[in-house]
């Protein structure tokens, strides 16, 4: 391996000099670079946490109008034109519309809950929420609490209500508007009510309301989605109304 | 140079077989960045674009106040993306690496404190999150899961140099 001395120093005075010249390189290429990455690195963060809110806040909306009875934050006291029993139970009822077992849960109790309250046996409040917009990313919830939200304006919450999980929009789907006045339609809204109605799903007139509602109900110990089922207060195992007669038998029980 | 002569005169303890072990925990360093950094963006990035989800999973552990979880909730999907990326580059490995251990570090004691104090909760840990049903928790698998990811940053704490690294190309050794 080893050959003349003469080249081999000279080899050694180039790498040296190479390698001087690789430190003092590094040293100042190393912190222009880690000042590049960090404000990059911050910019990232802070824009997303920007961006995210601007999100969050469009979803929301900045409309102050809440369904008749009800208050931000607060459920829709349905059967408004009902005087319930003294005594009579407050049911409240968590609810979202694109989640398919609040589906199921109305096929098997809608009726029975419409006919409870429709006698004033219990004082129903809807809790219509909207967080499985944000979780499957799909613009359904909001656009049809919104819409039922709008029907209740001319008194066909129920109706509007009943017509979305009847013909329920698949999780994770958008609703169109086709679909929003197809249930509006169901829901036997017509005439001038009609062009109200659309102008007020068109500017999202309760979407902030929905939002309200939605935090609320999170806020609640325990609250983990929808179905949820609240007598005067307290959240119910749905195993134990999982029944006409089951409800109806709670209903009793908790009516003083 | 040739191994088989390694292998014949195993009195000359030269730079070989150290060299080659250098290159191999250089393999592992880099398999290390690899597999942190993808998680770490897929964390992030299944997170992004569900602010209120994610923000709900952070009030959920109820450490922070909501205030403060909120603005958690919004920035940690980015915050681990970009720790995600430098990993995958291989730049500023060691910084990133002990903000990845320590996030993991984070995560494993928040899911420990939820479990302890009987909260029924989803850790959130790549999108969703928040309350569910007792039966449904699987927090000794999160905790598992987390500790594991830890342990691949402490690694790269230790020891920072990788094959195929960015450090590498801008500053050389």
């Amino acid at each position: 391996m080893a050959k003349k001395p003469t080249p081999a120093a000279a080899k050694d005075r180039q790498a040296k000099i190479q390698a001087a010249q690789k430190s003092q390189g590094s040293g100042a290429n190393r912190i222009v670079v880690a000042t590049v990455v960090a404000v990059v690195a911050i910019l990232a963060v802070v824009g997303g946490v920007v961006w995210s809110q601007s999100q969050k806040q469009a979803a929301i909306g900045t409309s102050t109008a809440v369904p008749a009875g009800a208050s931000m934050g607060q459920g829709y006291p349905a059967f408004a034109d009902v005087t319930p029993a003294a005594g009579a139970p407050t049911v409240d009822l968590y609810e979202d519309f694109q989640c398919p077992i609040c589906s199921q849960f109305e096929a098997a109790l809608g009726p029975t809950i419409a006919d409870l309250a429709g006698s004033g046996k219990i004082r129903l409040k809807y809790h219509v929420l909207n967080f499985l917009d944000d979780k499957t990313g799909a613009k359904n919830s909001t656009p049809a609490a919104n819409g039922a939200f709008c029907a209740a304006a001319d008194g066909k919450f129920q109706q509007f209500h009943n017509a979305v999980y009847a013909s329920q929009a698949a999780e994770g789907t958008d609703v169109t508007d086709a679909q929003l006045a197809a249930w509006a339609k169901t829901a036997g809204i017509t005439g001038d009510a009609l062009k109200t109605w659309t102008t007020c799903v068109a500017d999202g007139t309760y979407t902030r309301y929905v939002s309200s509602v939605n935090d609320a109900a999170f806020t609640i110990s325990g609250f983990s989605g929808t179905p949820t089922v609240r007598i005067n207060g307290e959240t119910v195992d749905l195993s134990k109304v999982a029944t006409p007669e089951l409800l109806t038998k709670a209903v009793q029980d908790a009516t003083t | 140079m040739s191994t088989g002569m390694d292998r014949a005169t195993p009195d000359v303890v030269d730079d070989p077989p150290s060299g080659r072990r250098e290159r191999m925990l250089d393999v592992v360093g880099l398999l290390a960045r690899l597999f942190l950094g993808i998680v770490l963006i897929y964390a992030g990035g299944t997170k992004i674009g569900h602010p209120l989800t994610s923000q709900r999973a952070v009030q959920a552990y109820e450490i922070l106040p909501d205030a403060l979880a909120n603005t958690v909730g919004l920035a940690l999907p980015f915050v681990e993306v970009v720790v995600g990326v430098l990993l995958v580059l291989g730049l500023f490995t060691r910084p990133a690496a002990i903000v990845a251990t320590l996030l993991m570090v984070v995560f494993v004691i928040g899911i420990a404190q939820a479990w302890a104090r009987g909260l029924t909760i989803d850790c959130g840990c790549f999108g969703g999150g928040g309350q569910i049903g007792a039966a449904d928790t699987t927090y000794p698998q999160e905790i598992a899961r987390d500790a594991v990811f830890a342990l691949t940053g402490a690694w790269l704490s230790w020891r920072p140099g990788t094959l195929a690294s960015l450090d590498r190309v801008l500053f050389g050794h």
